[in-house]
């Protein structure tokens, strides 16, 4: 695929920042950065005002003294820790979950021969082309067979493993994963799921964060589905949320509180994982 | 579901108990379903003291639309619906045409309830065609009409009770005071929304879309395409906002005084207070007089599923909640508007005042619109998402620029599709 | 013996790891497409005791109503709108995450934001935004002596709003994706391309452009897939709340949009699974599409180096 030789030591394969950045490239980040979070500023305002702000001809542009009384509203409203608890814990489940057997898939379809491989590829990327909507209704039908309607299982399960997920991991395991680090380590003896753990997973690391990342806000913002197959007194964050928006006349800045709320520990999530993949990347480009 | 009824009757013949809701205690466990504010939190602790062996877990949603879409989810599941289930009067229609889904309260439920507990109408529209009971009522929103007094007197029309009454006393008569108002109050709108006025003189008709064979008689009524025309004339003249019910851009237009009069249901007096907010307190007032006589917009009835695995508790319970001294309780814990004959001769609606619309008794005047209202109007299977789905979208096309004629027709066309 | 076992390795063993992936779809994702194909040859209500069947009636049924076929411009209108800026600025902003930054972190959490806001808050403020009286972006129009745009009337406005919710969502979540495979480039291939001479822009199109490309079918085609089923974002800017409508007309109307709405508001689940299984082959088409242009292009790009 690329003319240069391929090096076998996986260290100097690693990649890294490319060019220094430079003012351009600061006053670009930061015109895309103001107007992603712009939005979120926005509704901590309303969230720390009342609704009326909505409906006035210029927003006021510094925030006002109720969001703490907003937050305690959606603390009285609603579930909130129960709330929290079930989320962190599908949310946690489906990521660990998804995480691994993408990696394992996705290693399996870009570097093992097997018979049937790429028909059944394909069939993983048309499973992407369905559209989801209408299989709620057979989906509700499953769990109700199986006895898990209104348990956390109902959410959980279906999204074990997602075909994006292993779709994603088997691109990236094509570029990152040499075929002459398998071999050799073949030669040594290695059994697959042996190559797998030490030649394959750390080379992939990286974008095995990433979506782990995606998978937990994903599935952390998730609400069609568990707003259907779970009840209001076992809720997700997200149904929890729902509740607030009750009565002809909707408080949005109780809702808007509840929303800023809720996209906390994503962003904690964030960090942790952000972290980790840099650190990542930084342990290849000191060793090379 | 085979595979759970067998387990089931294993479970029977093993001598174990099959009602998989019976708690560890050998109470009964009652689910119940609602959605945005019935004001019955404190009830179910008091029904479950009078009734020991009961216990009410209850399942609050907050917004109607994802409520009944969950709601039809699980009808058409075949599973997953609570003991008492909330249906808001607008999807009714779409419950009794399954009616077979769900129990004939007059035969599974106690035998002291009776029709006279229910102002006539609402008592009828829990009904199906065959006349099996459906649902009991909770509560109602007879209509009554709000108006800007200053904005009024600002165009030159009377703003004091006796003087609006002339204005509203028909619909041709509303239309008039419209055109008057606009010219003089230099382009303000009449009413918010074409949909909202189309809507109120729509279900003042002795049966709606369709008639009582179910057959969509949208062309063949004359009685609709007339509301159309007077409507869509009237939105042709400048006299709607054009602003969707309840979006944001509605929200904004109380506040910034982008029309004159509402049609308002007893719970739309909150709506407005919030809405339109301390700066224009007082300045709004509500008229009993309603064109075309009365009208009801919203309310909700209580059912029982077939699905439920304990109906005649179930049954016990929501006519227990449905008695008017309980509903006057969820009156006073949350606005709901009683629909129970005794109740609304309760003291406590006669007391009610509201500071905002200028210290009216508005409880007395909406009792009064409540009895106002005629009877039932038959609703065909899909009638609500007609309304809905098909005439507030085409009459939102007018108010955009499109021409009547064109927007019939997609109302037709969307209609029959709904009809289909 | 060891090696007997070895070859059993090597032959089953890549079967176990795709597994629970196929397990999983069996359950969650093959049962309700069965579902779904049996059901669309049905007159089949939404809740319905004896659906009688009618084979590829509600297919032909289909091919007539002149709102599908609206509803399918719009579609491809709003992703044409959508996907092209998409890609090109994550590719973009990938590149600019990829210089050596302070707190890189921190960057890649701003521009991810929009991927965590909830639908319901980002209801709210689209509304706030497009709003044809009371809105943002038209003040801001009239401030600046531009003619107000009714956002929900026009056609084309529409779907522009739409395509701006939809890259605004998705931008950012691309651009990380993209980050992660250029940073798997290794570095050499940077440094030799430098002592050949090669400037910052030339690298980037014979160097990383072509090691890009495994990662840039994943984006195209999942972005490709995501648009022609897009839904939330049209359901959400609809000023009627809940309408399943796009708008009085349809004018911005998806046909996932148009599958719900023949699903759960008209009832009709047969006519709604038709439509699921036409959408379901037209998006196989255009990501088969997508996918050997993308193939020719990256190849393009390495037979230049």
């Amino acid at each position: 695929m690329t003319v240069f030789p391929l090096p076998l030591r996986r260290s100097r394969r690693d990649g890294g920042p490319v060019g220094r950045a430079n003012v351009w490239v600061y006053g670009l980040l930061i015109a895309f950065v103001l107007g992603s979070i712009f939005p979120f500023y926005w509704s901590f305002l309303v969230a720390s005002r009342d609704s009326s702000m909505l409906t006035e001809a210029v927003p006021p542009l510094l925030p006002g003294g109720n969001f703490f009384d907003n937050v305690a509203r959606v603390f009285d409203t609603v579930p909130f820790w129960r709330a929290l608890g079930n989320s962190f814990l599908v949310a946690g489940s489906v990521t660990v979950s998804t995480v691994l057997f993408s990696t394992l898939a996705g290693f399996a379809f870009a570097k093992l021969r097997f018979r049937g491989r790429n028909a059944l590829f394909v069939l993983v990327i048309a499973t992407l082309a369905v559209p989801t909507q209408l299989g709620i209704i057979p989906l509700y039908m499953a769990m109700a067979e199986l006895g898990w309607a209104n348990q956390l299982q109902a959410v959980i399960v279906p999204n074990l493993v997602t075909a994006i997920g292993v779709f994603w991991m088997r691109q990236y395991t094509v570029e990152a994963v040499p075929y002459e680090l398998i071999e050799a380590a073949r030669v040594d003896g290695c059994s697959m799921i042996r190559v797998f753990w030490h030649v394959c997973l750390p080379a992939v690391r990286p974008a095995a964060a990433f979506l782990g990342m995606f998978t937990f806000m994903m599935s952390w913002n998730d609400f069609m589905w568990p707003l259907i197959a779970l009840n209001a007194d076992n809720p997700t964050v997200q149904v929890a949320l729902e509740k607030l928006q009750s009565g002809h006349y909707i408080d949005y800045s109780l809702v808007l509180a509840g929303t800023t709320l809720a996209t906390i520990p994503i962003l904690i999530v964030f960090v942790i994982l952000g972290k980790q993949i840099v650190a990542g990347i930084m342990q290849g480009a000191v060793k090379g | 579901m085979s595979f759970t009824a067998a387990a089931a009757l294993v479970l029977a013949a093993c001598g174990g108990d099959s009602g998989g809701e019976q708690s560890a205690d050998g109470k009964i466990e009652l689910t119940i379903s609602t959605f945005g504010e019935f004001g019955y939190d404190d009830l179910y602790a008091e029904y479950e003291r009078l009734h020991p062996n009961i216990k009410i877990t209850p399942h609050t949603t907050g917004q109607g639309g994802p409520y009944h879409e969950t709601l039809f989810t699980k009808l058409g599941a075949g599973s997953g619906l609570d003991d008492v289930t909330a249906v808001e009067e607008g999807h009714m229609s779409d419950v009794l045409a399954k009616s077979s889904r769900f129990n004939d309260l007059a035969e599974i439920g106690p035998a002291g309830v009776t029709p006279d507990r229910w102002l006539d109408w609402k008592y009828e529209a829990g009904r199906d065609k065959d006349g099996k009971l459906i649902g009991y009522g909770t509560d109602i929103g007879p209509l009554a009409m709000c108006y800007r007094k200053d904005l009024f007197e600002a165009a030159g029309l009377p703003s004091d009770p006796e003087g609006v009454k002339k204005l509203f006393e028909s619909w041709d008569s509303y239309f008039a005071a419209g055109d008057q108002f606009v010219k003089g109050s230099g382009g303000t709108a009449w009413f918010d929304s074409a949909s909202q006025i189309f809507n109120a003189m729509q279900n003042q008709l002795p049966t709606g879309y369709f008639d009582r064979q179910d057959n969509l008689v949208i062309e063949s009524n004359p009685g609709i395409k007339k509301n159309w025309d007077q409507v869509t004339a009237a939105v042709e003249r400048g006299q709607s906002a054009g602003l969707v019910a309840f979006s944001n851009e509605w929200n904004s237009g109380f506040k910034g005084s982008s029309f004159a009069t509402k049609t308002c249901p007893s719970w739309m007096l909150g709506v407005i207070e919030e809405q339109a907010g301390p700066e224009h307190s007082g300045q709004w007032a509500v008229s009993g007089v309603f064109p075309g006589g009365g009208g009801n917009w919203g309310g909700s009835y209580l059912t029982v599923p077939t699905q439920s695995e304990h109906p005649k508790e179930a049954a016990e319970l929501a006519a227990w909640l449905t008695e008017p001294e309980q509903q006057i309780k969820a009156f006073k814990a949350k606005g709901a508007f009683p629909s129970q004959v005794e109740a609304l001769e309760s003291p406590e609606m006669a007391e009610a005042t509201n500071e905002y619309f200028g210290g009216v008794r508005d409880g007395e005047l909406f009792v009064e619109q409540a009895h106002k209202v005629g009877s039932a109007q038959y609703k065909g299977p899909g009638d609500g998402k007609i309304q809905e789905n098909a005439a507030s979208p085409a009459l939102q096309a007018v108010e955009q620029g499109r021409s009547p004629e064109e927007s019939w027709q997609q109302l037709v066309n969307g209609a029959a599709q709904i009809a289909r | 013996m060891r090696d007997r076992l070895g070859r059993w390795d090597v032959k089953y063993s890549p079967y176990l790891y795709v597994a629970p992936f196929f397990v999983i779809f069996g359950v969650v994702g093959l049962f309700p497409l069965l579902y779904t194909a049996y059901v669309s040859l049905f007159d089949w209500e939404l809740i319905d005791d004896s659906p009688s069947f009618i084979g590829f009636g509600n297919y032909v049924l289909l091919m007539s109503d002149p709102q599908f076929w609206k509803v399918l411009t719009n579609t491809f209108s709003i992703f044409l709108l959508s996907a092209i800026p998409q890609v090109i600025m994550a590719v973009l902003l990938a590149a600019l995450l990829n210089t050596r930054l302070r707190f890189p972190t921190g960057w890649r959490i701003g521009i991810l934001m929009p991927y965590v806001a909830s639908l319901v808050a980002l209801g709210i403020i689209f509304a706030n935004l497009f709003g044809p009286n009371f809105g943002l972006v038209n003040g801001i129009f009239e401030l600046l002596g531009l003619d107000r745009v009714d956002w929900q009337a026009n056609r084309f406005a529409s779907h522009v709003a739409i395509a701006i919710m939809v890259n605004w969502r998705w931008t950012g979540y691309n651009a990380l994706i993209v980050l992660a495979a250029m940073q798997a480039i290794p570095r050499e291939l940077h440094e030799a391309a430098v002592v050949d001479g090669a400037g910052p822009v030339r690298r980037f199109f014979s160097v990383t452009l072509p090691l890009l490309r495994p990662t840039l079918i994943f984006v195209i085609v999942t972005a490709t897939i995501g648009g022609l089923q897009i839904f939330t974002e049209p359901k959400l800017f609809d000023a009627m709340p809940g309408s399943n409508n796009g708008g009085s007309t349809n004018q911005f109307q998806t046909v996932t949009l148009f599958m719900y709405q023949s699903a759960f508001e008209r009832e009709d689940l047969g006519y709604a699974s038709a439509i699921a299984w036409v959408l379901f082959v037209i998006i196989i088409l255009v990501a088969l599409i997508n996918f050997l242009l993308t193939r020719r292009i990256a190849s393009a790009g390495e037979g230049r180096r």
